[in-house]
C-alpha cells in the first residue's frame, strides 16, 4: 500500500465499450440458455396447441382450431371453474393463516425467529407425494384425525376423512402455507411498529388494530402472495388425485390424462394454453380491481 | 402488549406449528414403526426399514439419482443466475433486466404446463426420457428463485463500501474480492441449498419429462404409495428431512438467516 492515490486507469479504452464487452461475455450464455430452453419450448407448446393429432400419440404441425373448439364443452368449463375455486380458497385461507404467523415470528427474539425459520425451511423437504400419504395416514377410519374427532363428540361413527373436497383443500393450504410465510416474512418484518402502537394508545383493540392499519400497510405483498398461490395451485395434480373424489379432480389432472394416457398432446396444449390465459386474465383483473379501488394518497 | 394478546399469539403459533408438523411426526413415525400397517403412533420401534431402505439396490438406485439430478439442477440454476444478477446490480443492464424476468417467467406457470412444455420439447429434440432432461428442465424452471435471491443479496451489497475500496487504490477486480465476493457467498449458498431442496423433491416435472425410465425417489415413492404401501418409502423422506434441516441450520450458524430471508431491518439478539 503507498500512500499516493492510485494514478487514475489508463483511459485509452472508451470505458463504456468495455462494460458492453464485459456484459456481453457475462450474459451470452444465460441468454442462450434461456432461449433454447424456455422460449423455444413455450412457442412449442403454443405450436402444439394448434397441431393436427394423429392416432398412436402422434401429431401434425397444422393451424387449426379443432382442441380449442374441444374445450367448450361444459364437463372442460366445469372443471376449469372448479380448478380456480380451489386454488383462490387456498390463497384465502393459506395468506389469512401466513399474515399473521409471519407477523408473529417477524416480532420475536433473534434466537426464536432463526429457530422458526430452520423449521419452515426444514419442512420444504417433504416432497407433495410424502405429505399427500401423510393426510392419507391422519385422515383415515383409524387415524389421528378421526380419533381426536371421536373424543371431541364431533364424530358419532368412525369413517375416513378422505376422498373429500375438504381433505383436498386442506392439503394444498398444508403445501403452500411454508412458501407463503416465507414470502411474507421480508415485507411484515419492514413494518413500522410505532403505527399500530399510536392506534393502540388511542383506544384500539389489538385484534382492530391488526386488520385496519397494519394489514393495508402490505396490501402489496399480500395480494402477490395470494396470486402466487393461485398460480401454483391451479394446475395441482398429486393432491386432488390421491385425496379427491373424480368430481374434485382438476384441469392438472385432465391435461396430465390428456398426454400420458390418451397420448393426445395437441388437446393437451390446448388446456394447458387455455389455463395459462385464464390465469393471465385474473391477474390482469386483480391488478385493475386493486389499482381502481386504491386511494393514493 | 397485553397478557390475553400475549396467550392468544402464543396459540395461534402453536396451532400453526402443529399443523405444519404433524406430516413430518406422521413420516418420521411410520419409518420407525416395527409393523407393517399403517398405524399412528408407532407400536414397536424398529429400524428394519432403514436397514431395508439402505441394502435395496433399487431404493439406493434411486436415491442416488434424486441427489445427482437436484446437485446438477442447483448448481446449473445458480451459475446461469448469478451473471444475470449481477449484470442488472453492476451496470444496471436492460438487457440483463429482460433476462432476469424471462428467467423468472417459467417459475411463474403452473407446475403442469411447464411439465408438458418440457415433456414436449424433448420429445421434439429427439432426446426421450433421459437424467439430462430432468436436470436442465429443473434448473430453467427454478431459475425464478437463485435469481430472486442473488439479486437480494446485491442490492444488500453497501456502494459506499465499494467506492471505499476504489479510493484506497483497489482496482474493480480487486474491490470485487474484498466487498462482493464475502457479501454474496451466503446468499449463493442459500440459493444453492433451496433449488436443491425444491428440485430433490419434484414429483410432476420429472414424471412427465422422464418418468418411466428415470426413477427420482418421489417417482418410486408414488408408485410404491399406489401398488400397495411400503414404510420402507418413508425412510428417504426422513433422510431428507435430517439433511434439509442439518443444511438450514448451517446456514443460520454460518450467516444471518433472518437477512437472507430477505429482512433489512437490523434485528438485536
Amino acid at each position: 500500500m503507498t500512500d499516493i492515490p492510485a494514478e487514475p486507469k489508463v483511459a485509452e479504452v472508451d470505458p463504456a465499450r468495455t462494460d458492453n464487452v464485459v456484459l456481453t461475455g457475462l450474459l451470452a450464455l444465460p441468454a442462450l440458455f434461456l432461449t433454447v430452453l424456455s422460449l423455444v419450448p413455450l412457442f412449442l407448446l403454443l405450436q402444439l396447441s394448434f397441431a393436427h393429432h394423429d392416432e398412436g400419440g402422434l401429431w401434425t404441425p397444422s393451424l387449426e382450431l379443432t382442441q380449442y373448439a374441444k374445450l367448450l364443452n361444459p364437463l372442460f368449463l366445469k372443471v376449469a371453474a372448479f380448478s380456480f375455486t380451489l386454488a383462490i380458497g387456498t390463497a384465502v385461507v393459506s395468506v389469512a393463516i401466513a399474515f399473521p404467523a409471519a407477523y408473529f415470528i417477524s416480532r420475536m427474539r433473534r434466537r426464536a425467529q432463526v429457530t422458526w425459520l430452520v423449521f419452515l425451511l426444514s419442512t420444504l423437504s417433504l416432497s407433495e407425494v410424502l405429505i399427500v400419504f401423510s393426510f392419507q395416514v391422519l385422515l383415515s377410519g383409524s387415524g389421528a384425525m378421526v380419533k381426536a374427532l371421536m373424543a371431541l363428540g364431533l364424530m358419532s361413527s368412525a369413517h375416513s376423512l378422505y376422498p373429500s373436497f375438504g381433505a383436498v383443500q386442506a392439503c394444498l393450504i398444508y403445501v403452500v402455507l411454508p412458501y407463503i410465510i416465507l414470502f411474507l416474512y421480508p415485507a411484515v418484518s419492514q413494518l413500522d411498529d410505532d403505527i399500530p402502537a399510536a392506534a393502540s394508545t388511542m383506544g384500539a383493540s389489538p385484534v382492530w388494530t391488526f386488520l385496519t392499519v397494519t394489514a393495508p400497510i402490505v396490501r402489496g405483498p399480500l395480494l402477490s402472495a395470494g396470486l402466487l398461490v393461485v398460480i401454483w395451485t391451479v394446475g395441482t395434480y398429486l393432491t386432488p388425485l390421491v385425496l379427491g373424489r373424480p368430481q374434485n379432480w382438476t384441469i392438472g389432472i385432465q391435461i396430465s390424462n390428456a398426454a400420458m394416457t390418451t397420448g393426445d398432446l395437441p388437446l393437451a396444449a390446448a388446456q394447458a394454453v387455455a389455463l395459462v390465459s385464464l390465469m393471465v386474465g385474473l391477474l390482469g383483473l386483480t391488478r385493475w380491481l386493486s389499482g381502481s379501488g386504491s386511494v393514493e394518497p | 402488549m397485553s397478557l390475553v394478546s400475549t396467550w392468544l399469539r402464543r396459540g395461534f403459533l402453536g396451532l400453526v406449528a402443529l399443523f405444519i408438523s404433524a406430516p413430518l411426526i406422521v413420516v418420521i413415525g411410520v419409518s420407525f414403526n416395527a409393523s407393517r400397517r399403517m398405524s399412528f403412533p408407532p407400536t414397536h420401534l424398529s429400524f428394519k426399514w432403514y436397514k431395508a431402505f439402505f441394502t435395496d439396490a433399487e431404493w439406493m438406485a434411486s436415491l442416488q439419482t434424486s441427489l445427482t439430478i437436484s446437485a446438477l439442477a442447483s448448481s446449473l440454476a445458480v451459475l446461469i443466475a448469478l451473471p444475470i444478477a449481477y449484470a442488472v446490480w453492476r451496470y444496471q443492464s436492460k438487457a440483463a433486466q429482460a433476462l432476469a424476468g424471462a428467467g423468472s417467467g417459467l417459475f411463474l406457470l403452473p407446475g403442469i404446463v411447464t411439465a408438458l412444455m418440457f415433456s414436449a420439447f424433448w420429445g421434439v429434440v429427439g432426446h426421450v426420457g433421459r437424467v439430462e432432461n430432468v436436470v436442465l428442465s429443473h434448473a430453467v424452471i427454478l431459475l425464478g428463485v437463485p435469481i430472486a435471491m442473488l439479486s437480494v443479496g446485491f442490492q444488500s451489497i453497501d456502494r459506499a463500501l465499494i467506492e471505499a475500496a476504489q479510493t484506497m487504490g483497489a482496482s474493480d477486480s480487486e474491490a470485487f474480492r474484498m466487498v462482493v465476493r464475502p457479501a454474496m457467498a451466503p446468499y449463493i449458498l442459500c440459493a444453492l441449498v433451496y433449488v436443491f431442496v425444491l428440485s430433490l423433491n419434484e414429483y410432476l416435472i420429472a414424471y412427465m419429462v422422464a418418468g418411466f425410465s428415470v426413477q427420482t425417489l418421489p417417482i418410486r415413492i408414488f408408485a410404491s404409495m399406489r401398488s400397495g404401501y411400503q414404510p420402507t418409502m418413508c425412510v428417504g423422506a426422513v433422510l431428507f428431512i435430517v439433511l434439509g434441516f442439518a443444511a438450514f441450520s448451517f446456514l443460520a450458524w454460518v450467516g444471518d438467516l433472518p437477512k437472507l430471508m430477505g429482512r433489512h431491518r437490523p434485528l438485536e439478539t
